[in-house]
């Protein structure tokens, strides 16, 4: 059982530009905790710097009641699972997972017994015998993740473990995981560059960019209250649909369109400026008086389709149910629930009226 | 074709003298007296396995420093690494018979001349062998030995428990490489060893065949030469195929 606790984390390769930059996060015991972001934004970084294989530049790093900054990643009682795996290749399943505890000294007997637990919970066991190059993908992770829970470590590390499965053994995985969290009830950081991946397995979400924390918070929390434009168009898909504009007579006078909006929360504080509407795809829907667009694509999913929708200069995704039967080309009426509509500053990108 | 230059070699050691010259392989007359002028003549059993025991104890070290260094350079981050990297990489182009008279002098200083030590320690480090090892474990994916870590070894344990395995084609050749290197040097052993008892194969045959001991017979000259060839011979012939093997085996995952 443990807590982690990231204190002002800075951390940079070359001394010029910051990879993370002033990371503050509290990880509560017991906590899935997801970290998620695109590409490059520094996840695997803070990943290795919580195992202790990257040192932070300046900041602190707690596991419980630790200041674990220079405890080297062997004696921070954690594991960690790889998106290549990284089983050893010259090794029987067996040894991959016996390996930690060999250097560790766990008699034979025990390693025994840890291991063929370890091989009935994640259904391994028929694999023990064979070496990393005879298992498929879905099996070299089960394996990956029987390493680490061999150990019994008190955090668990999982940097993109999904990304190299297809799309249903990743869905099939993804469930697994979060099987496993009850089961065990361990604390664990999940890094992965999938939001939707990010919003089915996490208790909470971090959202980092450029190395910078965007949103911490619940799935749902993030969804529905992004802190800024960032994380509004990361979470979601399809994504948020923004309008940049001048709010005038309680208007959105955006580049060839205009949209009422003085139903809206607080319009009136943003006479005269310069904003960023955003309205998600499920909160744009058909009516027989609203705002009419043409639509210029259409995409039928069976159980709902989207409407691709050209405002000015624009395009607006509206998401609507399936049964209504529209062309390509054809002009409709759409209106927005602005109770749901977010505004953002135009200069910062922040949430205005954030709370 | 190409076997034929080797081929008369053999069959002219089993010659009588004066049939060598015949340009055809066959004689009625094989015998082992060359061979037995040899052993009789020399103490080229006794070169044999100083040979052996150089070339080994070279090939040995050449690979476990060579491997340290290699993958120091390759997955230790220190200051100045790429600095010492670079000039281990110069040495490389210093040629060899500009450090020759100082490592002699070296030797003699540490009185050395005329021990095993002078054949084997100035041929422990190889910068050839630095540089296969550095550059074949800049491959090896970085999670294993990330894994590795978190796991619980330490340096040595990643290189020996993790890396070597994985090396197998790499370690095979610079140990083919090193060997043979240590095995066929003929002027170093000549600069510091000059007691028989001690001199390598290659030198005693050359001595032989130079200093006068042969007495022009080529037959005895041919058989030094051939039993000189036939051990590293069989050792390439042992690895190749082991090599070949272990580079079509190795796959590694990415
Ligand atoms: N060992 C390293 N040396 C130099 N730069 C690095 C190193 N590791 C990562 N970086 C840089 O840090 C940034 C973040 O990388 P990373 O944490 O791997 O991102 P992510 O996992 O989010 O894709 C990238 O710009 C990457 O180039
Ligand atoms: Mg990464």
């Amino acid at each position: 059982m443990a807590t982690i606790t990231l204190k002002n984390i800075n951390k940079s390769f070359d001394n010029i530009h910051l990879v993370i930059n002033k990371f503050d996060l509290e990880i509560n015991d017991g906590e899935f905790m997801v970290l998620v972001g695109p590409s490059g934004c520094g996840k695997s970084t803070l990943l290795r710097m919580i195992a202790g294989l990257e040192i932070p530049t300046t900041g602190e790093i707690w596991i419980s009641d630790t200041l674990v900054n220079p405890v080297p990643p062997k004696d921070r009682n954690i594991a960690m699972v790889f998106q290549n795996y990284a089983l050893y290749p010259h090794m029987s399943v067996f040894d991959n997972l016996a390996f930690g505890l060999k250097l560790r000294k766990v008699p034979k007997s025990e390693i025994v017994k840890r291991v063929h637990k370890a091989a009935d919970i994640l259904e391994i066991k028929d694999l023990l015998d064979r070496k990393p190059k005879q298992l498929s993908g879905g099996q070299s992770q089960r394996v990956a993740l029987g390493r680490a829970i061999v150990r019994d470590p008190k955090v668990f590390l999982f940097d993109e473990p999904l990304s190299n499965l297809d799309a249903k053994l990743r869905v099939h995985m993804r469930a697994e995981i979060k099987k496993l969290h009850r089961q065990l009830g361990t604390t664990m950081i999940y890094v992965t560059h999938d939001q939707v991946e990010a919003m089915t397995i996490g208790d909470r979400i971090v959202i980092l960019n450029d190395g910078v924390i965007q949103q911490v918070g619940t799935p749902l929390e993030v969804y529905q209250n992004p802190a800024n434009r960032f994380v509004a168009s990361f979470i979601g898909s399809p994504p948020m649909n923004f309008l940049e504009g001048k709010i005038e007579n309680g208007s959105l006078l955006a580049e060839k369109v205009s949209i009422n909006l003085s139903e809206a929360k607080n319009i009136h504080k943003l006479e005269g400026e310069n904003v960023i509407f955003g309205i998600r795809p499920e909160n744009i829907h058909l009516t027989e008086d609203g705002l009419e667009l043409p639509v210029v694509i259409n995409e039928p999913l069976g159980n709902e389709t989207f409407l691709h929708l050209q405002a000015g200069q624009q395009i607006l995704i509206a998401r609507i149910p399936a049964l209504e039967s529209i062309q390509l080309g054809d002009r409709v009426r759409v209106s927005f629930d602005l109770s749901k509509a977010c505004f953002f500053s135009s200069k910062t990108e922040d949430r205005l009226f954030f709370t | 074709m190409f076997a034929y230059p080797f081929l008369w070699m053999i069959s002219a050691t089993l010659k009588p003298e004066i049939e060598i010259g015949e340009i055809g392989l066959w004689s009625s007359n094989f015998s082992l007296r060359s061979y037995k002028d040899v052993i009789s003549k020399i103490p080229i059993g006794r070169a044999l396995l100083n040979s052996l025991f150089v070339s080994s104890s070279v090939t040995f070290f050449v690979i476990i420093f060579g491997s340290i260094v290699g993958y120091a350079l390759s997955r230790l981050r220190f200051f100045g690494r790429d600095f010492i990297f670079g000039v281990i990489l110069f040495t490389m182009v210093i040629p060899f018979q500009i450090t020759l008279i100082p490592m002699y002098i070296l030797m003699v200083k540490f009185g050395w001349v005329d021990t095993y030590l002078s054949l084997i320690v100035p041929g422990m480090i190889s910068t050839f062998g630095i540089l296969l090892f550095r550059q074949f474990f800049r491959d090896i994916p970085q999670a294993l030995v990330d894994a590795a870590k978190i796991d619980g070894c330490n340096d040595f344990q990643i290189l020996f428990r993790i890396i070597w395995p994985l090396s197998k084609p790499v370690i095979i050749t610079v140990g083919i490489l090193s060997f043979m290197g240590s095995w066929n040097d003929v002027l170093w052993p000549l600069i510091v060893i000059r007691v028989q008892k001690l001199m390598t194969m290659p030198q005693l045959v050359t001595i032989f065949k130079v200093g006068g001991q042969a007495e022009g017979q080529l037959g005895a000259q041919l058989a030094a030469a051939t039993l000189l060839a036939i051990p590293i011979i069989l050792i390439y012939a042992f690895f190749q195929r082991y090599f070949i093997e272990s580079m079509a085996t190795s796959g590694l995952k990415g």
